[in-house]
């Protein structure tokens, strides 16, 4: 209410009162039978729209002829609006995603509201979400959000298990060479079966001057039919589809990488190498060695440096490094680089131009002096006035 | 006795009759650390041959600036010096900044207001077709 308002009939229910229990007067006012003028204003916060009030003032009756709304009713944006909401809803319901459901959810509560009373909630459940814009932040991690490393977690450290390493890596890449096949390709098996490793770990190399064709020596002639049907499946799909006639053999051979959470037995409990042929492998081809150290590296753990990566030329090489016999100090890897000043000095052609003169120490301010001739001055000045020795 | 106007006497003017190269000196500075003087470090060990040999009149010092900015600083027979600070550029825009202060006269930039700069103004201004009597042929 208006406080001149509140002023007009202030003074006499005071009086009355004064001799009864006192009132404030906030509570005096709450109680006071309200003036025709405060019952004005209360009429506009009544439901019936002002566009109505005005029509049923014209016509001087509580039910005027002709439309409610004089204006033509609802707009023909608001009509399209309302024709398409209920084709949009089923729509946005079946979306899978988690957070636009609650948005939905929570704006189909609004309005479908219930005309019942309105009751404050004490709670957060049942409100709607306010504020979520349904980014991939604000969604729990899937299946594909899930980082395996490529290496395995644990680092080998024992040299048999360098060895065994190694002679598989080595063993699987000849294989691959044989068959024709990507060699990388050998790093989408993390790790063989036992059976299959068997016949891994029994097969020796005997390269000839290192090469890698034909080195590899087969136990039997049934181990070489299984390691390649086996490793015919690794790489491409195309030829696996030719291969997968033998559906017996597929069950006992196929190649299965195994579950990490099961307790794993370093290479089988197996002890050491059977033959150190591998250790002459040469390295010199950079698509044999790129395919050898990554597997080499996905088995032990170790990582190789750019630099060690081009300075090793052979398995026994790598096996040394993995076992910190070779460092990059003793590969002379870790040389500080060469400085420009002593590399231009050097130049035949700068040293052929008169006009360039190169210094390889910074030129300061005592340096002009002496070029310009005037440092002995100086000096002599400076001594003179005991600043100087 | 009638006045007399002083007479004028021919001034020398660079390039009218010959041209004297303003800039007598380029210093190039460099940093063997930082990154930024990589276009810098390459433009001295590949381009600096042929532009000192083209620019026999100029001359070129090269000297390292440890831990700054690589620095083209240009000395001019004025007495003056303008420096170019050429960090993280690639060796061909390096180049263009020498021989900017190679052509630099060595003043201070002017803004050059009017359309025609001469040492005789003249007073009537630019002629144009389009102002005066039409002329017929």
């Amino acid at each position: 209410m208006r406080s001149s308002l509140r002023l007009l009939n202030l003074e006499a229910p005071t009086l009355q009162g004064s001799k009864t229990l006192y009132v404030c007067s906030v509570c005096r006012q709450e109680t006071r039978p309200r003036p025709a003028l405060a019952r004005q204003f209360l009429r506009n916060s009544s439901t019936t729209p002002i566009t109505e009030r005005v029509r049923r003032k014209i016509w001087g009756t509580d039910s005027p002829p002709g439309l409610e709304d004089p204006y033509g009713g609802q707009s023909v944006l608001e009509k399209k609006f309302k024709k398409d909401q209920p084709e949009q809803r089923p729509q946005r319901t079946q979306e899978p995603d988690d957070g636009w459901r609650n948005i939905d959810e929570a704006s189909a509560g609004v309005e479908t509201a219930p005309s019942g009373e309105y009751e404050p909630a004490t709670t957060w459940e049942g409100l709607a979400r306010v504020g979520h814009l349904g980014r991939w932040t604000d969604f729990p991690a899937s299946e594909v959000d899930e980082y395996t490393s490529f290496k395995s977690k644990k680092r080998l450290t024992k040299p048999n298990h360098h060895a065994l390493a190694a002679h598989q890596a080595a063993v699987e890449i000849c294989l691959m060479q044989s068959l024709n096949k990507p060699l990388a390709s050998v790093c989408d098996v993390v790790e063989h079966q036992e059976p299959i490793f068997d016949l891994l770990w029994k097969c020796r190399i005997k390269p000839a001057d290192g090469q890698w064709n034909g080195a590899l020596v087969y136990p039997d002639e049934k181990a070489e039919q299984v390691l390649a049907y086996v490793f015919e499946q690794i790489g491409s799909q195309a030829q696996t589809e030719s291969a997968a006639e033998d559906a017996a053999e597929a069950d006992e051979a196929e190649p299965e990488t195994v579950d990490p959470e099961a307790p794993r037995s370093l290479f089988f409990n197996k002890a050491h190498v059977r033959d150190k042929g591998y250790l002459r492998l040469s390295l010199a081809d950079p698509a044999t060695k790129f395919a050898f150290l990554k597997r080499f590296s996905q088995l032990t753990g170790h990582y190789f440096p750019d630099p060690v990566i081009n300075s090793i030329s052979s398995v026994r090489e790598a096996i040394q490094y993995v076992g910190g016999e070779l460092s990059l100090k003793s590969l002379k890897l870790d040389a500080k680089p060469q400085k420009l000043g002593p590399q231009l000095t050097a130049s035949k052609t700068l040293q052929d131009l008169p006009n360039v003169k190169v210094f390889e120490k910074r030129q300061k301010r005592v340096d002009r002096d002496e070029e310009l001739g005037r440092k002995k001055v100086i000096e002599a000045a400076l001594r003179e006035r005991g600043l100087i020795q | 006795m009638p006045v007399q106007g002083i007479r004028t006497v021919t001034a020398a003017r660079n390039g009218v009759g010959a041209f004297i190269l303003q800039c007598k000196r380029l210093d190039f500075h460099y940093c063997d650390w930082a990154g930024s003087s990589r276009g810098m470090v390459s433009f001295l060990k590949n381009s600096l041959a042929s532009f000192a040999k083209a620019n026999p009149q100029i001359e070129i010092r090269v000297s390292p600036r440890p831990h700054k900015h690589p620095v083209i600083k240009g000395h001019y027979i004025n007495g003056r010096e303008k420096a170019v600070c050429v960090r993280n550029l690639e060796p061909e825009q390096i180049v263009q900044k020498a021989n900017l202060l190679k052509e630099a006269s060595g003043e201070k930039n002017k803004r050059t207001k009017k359309p025609v700069t001469s040492i005789n103004d003249s007073v009537r201004g630019i002629w144009s077709p389009f102002h005066g009597d039409t002329k017929t042929v």
